[in-house]
């Protein structure tokens, strides 16, 4: 109730405004001189500063305004008939706005006036960024009583990097009307002219609250504070009102500040770690690359660093991710209701958004763990204008093999590291470009003859243009680069390098237009791949390898994509969009045909296609269609309904139940086709208990067509024709997901539960391709129930406990079942695949957290992080698996992380 | 790639304090599916098709041989070879009127009988391929290093082989060995020489097509260890070489991705293989095993060396030795295990010496008929 206060006096201090400023009195005529001219002399007169535009006031000029005896007249009478308003400050700051007024309630918020010029970035304004609550005045107040909506739109930064914020909430509650500030900070709101009360919210960023008297269309910038010391969130959740707002069934952001306080494994903040907390997105074992979608295969997820795909996200074959958290601002997980702007995956996107240097000051972080150390420096190299980010993150768990006795194993190492750099250049308020660099390295020694590495590197290069404040565009151009490589030389003669690579070029264009009530995304995706499947080669001269490279894989994979955001009525709001994807493989390529009344295979070839280079091989496009409609139902509730269609065209071959090292990207050709996902999502959100609970429920469904499996026991490195060890599949996949957060106050928590089940079969028609019958049976993903628990304590400012409780049923299994003799030997008979599942997974974390000091002009910052992994010691089922011992099969069940994990982070900022 | 997925296991073993415990899963499964062990060659000799029943995992290993079964084989000039079931589930051609042909391409036809269901199965047809003379089969000393205490030199045995062909015609290649090997008994006993044979049970195959010659050098064929007695006095091996259709090697391939360890999270999916058998009247009738047509070369060498560490079953714990004492012939005796090789006489007293009868008679163990491939005098 306080803050009506500050809006009448606001209302009733409108008339008294003007005359209330006598203290620049003049006594010298200044006919005919230009504004600037004006404006230079008054301010040696006076202590004033003027701020403008130059265009504003190019063509002004003084006139005779003989009865004028103060400043205030003047300009009064100078800016009769403009677009121009002004204020004057009582600390001699005079500013000049186009179009829209700003007004300022009395003395003690003078100084919280919040208000950026349309455009201006400079700073010349920056000591009136607003400290606490505001009461801003927008459009001419004699418009006030005109009928319609009008639209309210700017940029929010933060008020330290001057980077601008992505995701922030932009609410009123009394309308329970909002939306979220897009990639360039921008937001855009269609209102009914009068008083409002904004809130500007994001999760680590202290929330600010805005009283606003609205008389027309006009812009609000924003600038908003991070949290110093980020103990205020803790819980990976949507935020507040954005799931009310957002359009998709299924969007999930998460915030730096939040996981970084999540318990660890190894006493690596990961943000794949993270993610699986999210309800919907599981894994198949601890330490597995790559993680499952709502029932998607781990391919299906397109996961996007500085724009790019990375083709391996994992480090140490899935215990770490291969991102360093310390570049990551922010995550978001598209679960459904994918923008039109993202494809080339069915099941999701997890878009990874990078730090930008910081605009100001030097500053660091460096800190260390038991497995590995990480150092990031970022800071201007020309303030505001030019600054740089760079990470790097390396491990030493070398020692580990030192320590160990056996001599197999002494010899042993592994080792991985990653480098990101990233150079952010404001070219101009309206041209901005940055330039990010990627380079991670894994690398595996066994027994010192088997040498095991691979790659992943990324260049992007993005230019931001602002054409208006209400048209922007950004354009990228990308490169992507996985190899892998396994050498051995156990034995000379047949000593080898097997290596595959995948290399990918990206070309985006984005547009985004705001107009009245409609937000227009539309733009092209181009990317060429070009892929090498497999490639055998000697490793000296002494080999008798012969080299042999499997056919190159080139492709093009084109999109145009358009949607539309806009409100219906006042209750409903939709987002309409179609992507058109095509994608082209090219010669030189030599097919096989294979005769159609058999199942491929070597002896089934009936003739060879030879395609010339540029001759295109197959060619593959289609329309994928996104559409979301959100209803409001009332203020504290929302429904929302949610269908699109993803198509796929590169996949990665994997015939084991985790993302394998050796596994290999292949591109849709002659004979695999694309896949296709079709998702039907419907949500259900609702806040409770005065907006500090949430809760939220969302069923999906969805059909995926084309999906790959193999014939059974085949090994495909350096499989020639691929397609005849190719099984085609189609899965479907259905769930439940039910959530309720806790997302105020010292101790939070949310409680995530998940039911789904997802299912594969096999189409064809001959008995070799047909899995279990052709009849539906579980994909190794499927773990139908779910519990995720998290809850943090924040005892103060400087001490924080976090903790999350994960439960879930085992992963399906294929057991033997029966044996034979053949030719004296045992052999072994195999269950319908996935008949049986391996025990429940139950797991329980805790952290512990103590920041140094609060004192923010300390030179360096200590964060101590406690970490228990397994805190209850359990013994989860990592696998189960079987071993020939003499003429028995026995089967042994392993648990990777067999007892309580501990591990202290010690980290600093500087 | 199996060395891959070790690496990840002791990998994730060693970094995380993982743990390992047996574990024996309970299934529902009830089946009983036809075995098809079959193997045709080009030498002129009978060739033998065997069948039996599969058994379920755990269970007692009791073979379960499918008699009455109507067996022939035909090849693509139309002619047609029956079998006939010379011991249960083993049926015979007759050498006189059937050898196989290299080029010919040859089906099996299967009929069961009424007992069971009269079912009619059949395999694709298999090319017969031509198979090249193995060069050589030789061995290696390796010292044995183990990293428990067991005392310096211990020496085993490596057996190699080598082979190439300059027609390049047979790229796929398997191999199945037969050891025998002659051991004696340390008592002066009648049936104290003999000589016993094991069966290779381990897949061996190669693909030559990945290297520039179609030449296999040093193939690690098999290891002997000391920890049997196989090196004691004198041993030999005879391996059989046999050419594969490529779509035979991948069924070998498949079966040997599958056999050895599975169900971890790396490890190749495990799944039944498909045979190149069908149930030509029930498609869903799954069928286990393989009929093979393969060209075969031989090789048998001997191996009579000093290896160090070499054991004896024959240890004095092994064969105890025990004197009786009774007032009369000692009954209950069980004569398959103890032998009375002393009962001095007369009663009252009665005293007898018993022993293990595995040490007293070799024949426990083997055969005291010396195999005709035998070098060398008794």
């Amino acid at each position: 109730m306080k803050l009506k206060f500050p809006i009448l006096i606001l209302i009733l201090s409108l008339s008294l405004n003007l005359g209330a400023q006598e203290k620049y009195r003049i006594l010298s005529n200044f006919k005919g001189l230009k504004f600037k001219e004006f404006a230079a002399r008054t301010e040696k007169l006076f202590a004033i500063k003027f701020f403008y535009k130059d265009e504003w006031v190019s063509s002004l000029k003084i006139g005779d305004y003989s009865d004028c005896q103060t400043l205030s007249c003047v300009m009064d009478n100078l800016f009769k008939g403009t677009s121009l308003y002004y204020i004057i400050e009582e600390s001699g700051n005079i500013v000049i706005t186009d179009k829209y007024a700003i007004k300022v309630s009395v003395t003690p918020i003078v100084k919280d006036n919040n208000f950026l010029p349309p455009n201006d970035y400079a700073g010349s304004v920056e000591n009136q960024h607003t400290e606490g609550n505001a009461s801003v005045e927008i459009g001419n107040p004699a418009e006030r009583n005109k009928p319609g909506n009008v639209v309210l739109s700017g940029y929010i930064r933060n008020k330290d990097t001057k980077e601008p914020v992505h995701g922030v909430t932009v609410f009123i509650q009394k309308l329970s009307l909002g939306t979220v500030s897009n990639e360039y900070g921008y937001y855009n709101l269609t209102l009914p002219r009068g008083i409002h009360f904004l809130q500007f919210s994001f999760i680590g960023m202290r929330e600010k609250k805005i009283n606003l008297n609205l008389y027309g269309t006009g812009e609000l910038n924003v600038d908003m504070k991070s949290v110093l010391i980020p103990l205020k969130e803790t819980v990976i959740s949507a935020q507040k009102n954005v799931t009310l707002q957002r359009f998709e069934v299924g969007a999930e952001k998460i915030n730096i500040t939040s996981f970084k306080l999540l318990p660890t494994s190894m006493g690596e903040s990961d943000i794949i770690k993270s993610v699986l907390l999210i309800p919907g997105v599981q894994t198949v074992g601890e330490g597995s690359a790559g993680f499952n979608v709502r029932g998607g295969s781990a391919d299906q997820n397109l996961i996007l660093l500085y724009g790019a795909p990375i083709y391996n996200s994992s480090h140490f074959f899935g215990f770490f991710s291969a991102v360093n958290s310390d570049l990551i601002k922010d995550v978001t997980l598209y679960k459904g209701g994918i923008p039109s702007r993202y494809g080339g995956r069915i099941s999701s996107v997890l878009d990874i958004g990078s730090k930008e240097g910081n605009r100001k000051e030097f500053a660091g972080n460096a800190g260390i763990s038991p497995i590995t150390t990480h150092i990031s420096m970022e800071g201007p190299i020309i303030k505001d204008t030019l600054t740089y980010l760079l990470t790097a993150r390396t491990t030493y768990s070398n020692w580990i093999f030192g320590l160990i006795k056996d001599p197999a194993l002494h010899k042993s190492r592994a080792s991985f590291y990653d480098l990101n750099g990233k150079l952010t250049y404001d070219l101009d308020k309206n041209n901005k470009i940055d330039f990010s660099a990627y380079l991670s390295h894994d690398s595996f020694r066994f027994n010192s003859d088997t040498v095991y590495s691979y790659n992943n590197s990324i260049l992007a290069l993005k230019w931001r243009h602002f054409f208006s404040s209400r048209f922007f565009s950004s354009f990228s151009i990308n490169n992507s680069f996985y190899n892998y490589n396994i050498s051995s030389q156990y034995l000379v003669k047949e000593a080898f390098v097997l290596s595959h690579k995948i290399n990918s070029t990206g070309l985006k264009a984005d547009f985004n237009w705001f107009t009245g009530r409609h937000e227009i995304n539309f733009g092209l995706d181009l990317n060429r791949y070009a892929v090498i499947p497999g490639s055998y080669q000697p490793f000296s001269d002494s080999s008798l390898v012969v080299p042999h490279t499997l056919e190159k894989g080139r492709a093009w994979e084109g999109a145009l994509y358009i949607d539309d955001k806009f409100l219906l009525t006042s209750f409903l709001s939709a987002n309409v969009g179609m992507r058109m994807s095509s994608f082209f493989t090219f010669g030189p390529q030599t097919v096989m045909i294979y005769n159609p009344e058999f199942s491929k295979s070597v002896s089934t070839i009936t003739d060879t296609l030879n395609f010339r280079r540029h001759e295109i091989t197959s060619k593959y496009a289609g329309p994928e269609f996104r559409v979301s409609l959100n209803f409001r139902i009332t203020d504290k509730n929302s429904f929302k309904i949610n269908y699109n269609r993803t198509r796929q065209y590169l996949h990665l071959l994997s015939n084991s139940t985790s993302i394998s090292p050796t596994d290999t990207w292949k591109l849709s050709d002659y004979h695999v086709k694309p896949q296709i996902g079709d998702q039907v999502a419907l949500g259900f959100y609702e806040m409770l208990f005065k907006n500090n609970f949430e809760a939220s429920a969302e069923v999906y469904y969805k059909v995926i067509r084309n999906m790959i499996d193999f014939k059974g026991g085949t090994n495909f490195i350096m499989d020639e024709n691929i397609e005849k060890d190719i099984v085609n599949v189609k899965g479907k996949a259905y769930g439940l997901e039910l959530v309720l957060k806790k997302t105020e106050g010292k101790i939070r928590y949310s409680i995530g539960y998940t039911y789904s089940r997802t299912f594969i079969r096999s189409l064809s028609n001959f008995s070799e391709e047909i899995i279990n019958s052709g009849k539906w049976f579980p994909a190794n993903f499927d773990k139908p129930h779910d519990l995720v628990v998290t809850f943090n304590y924040l005892f103060s400012r400087r001490f924080s406990i976090s903790s999350n409780y994960t439960w879930s049923t085992g992963r399906p299994i294929t057991f033997p079942v029966a044996t034979y003799n053949m030719y004296d030997d045992v052999l072994v008979h195999y269950s319908d695949r996935n008949k049986y599942r391996i025990p429940d997974y139950s797991r329980l974390d805790l952290a512990f957290k103590i920041s140094g000091n609060l004192r923010s002009h300390k030179l360096a910052h200590p964060n101590w992080t406690f970490s228990v992994f397994n805190l209850l010691g359990r013994q989860n089922v990592y696998s189960i698996y079987f071993k020939r011992v003499g003429e028995v099969y026995t089967g042994y069940k392993l648990s990777v992380f067999g007892r309580a994990i501990p591990s202290v982070t010690f980290s600093f900022d500087f | 790639m199996k060395n891959i997925r070790q690496i990840l296991l002791v990998s994730i073993i060693l970094l995380f304090s993982s743990c390992i415990t047996e574990f024996i899963p309970k299934t529902t499964e009830d089946q009983e599916l036809l075995v098809v062990e079959g193997l045709i060659t080009d030498k002129p000799e009978a060739n033998t098709i065997k069948l039996s029943r599969s058994f379920h995992l755990g269970g007692f290993n009791v073979p379960k041989p499918l008699t009455g079964c109507d067996i022939r084989i035909s090849d693509d000039l139309g002619q047609s070879f029956s079998f006939s079931e010379t011991t249960p589930g083993t049926y015979t051609s007759d050498p006189a009127k059937f050898q196989g042909i290299i080029g010919r391409f040859y089906t099996l036809h299967v009929s069961t009988n009424v007992t069971n269901n009269n079912l009619n199965y059949e395999s694709i047809p298999m090319e017969l391929k031509p198979v090249p003379p193995i060069d050589s089969v030789y061995y290696e000393k390796v010292s044995i290093v183990e990293s428990s205490n067991v005392s310096a030199g211990q020496e085993g045995c490596q057996v190699y082989l080598d082979t190439h062909d300059q027609t390049n015609q047979c790229k796929f290649f398997r191999w199945e060995y037969t050891e025998t090997w002659e051991f004696r008994l340390p008592y002066l006993v009648p049936n104290s020489i003999c000589w016993l044979s094991s069966n290779s049970n381990v897949i061996n195959i190669k693909n030559t097509s990945v290297f520039e010659e179609d030449r296999i050098n040093r193939y690690p064929l098999n290891f002997i260890s000391n920890l049997t007695d196989r090196l004691r006095v004198k041993y030999s091996i005879l391996v059989n070489q046999y050419s594969l259709n490529e779509d035979e090697y991948l069924y070998w391939e498949k079966l040997q991705n599958i056999s050895e360890q599975v169900g971890g999270l790396y490890d190749v999916i495990p799944s039944a293989i498909p045979s190149n058998v069908y149930c030509l009247d029930d498609p869903n009738q799954k069928v286990l095993g393989y009929f093979s047509v393969s060209a075969n070369s031989s090789r048998r060498i001997f191996i009579k060396d000093q290896f160090a560490g070499v054991i004896t079953p024959y240890t004095d714990a092994a064969c105890i030795s025990d004197t009786v004492f009774g007032g009369g012939p000692i009954l209950y005796l069980n004569t398959s295990v103890w032998v009375i090789i002393n009962h001095p006489s007369p009663p009252p007293v009665y005293s007898v010496i018993t022993r293990n009868k595995l040490c007293y008679d070799c024949t426990v163990r083997g055969t005291n008929i010396k195999p005709d491939f035998w070098e060398g005098g008794k």
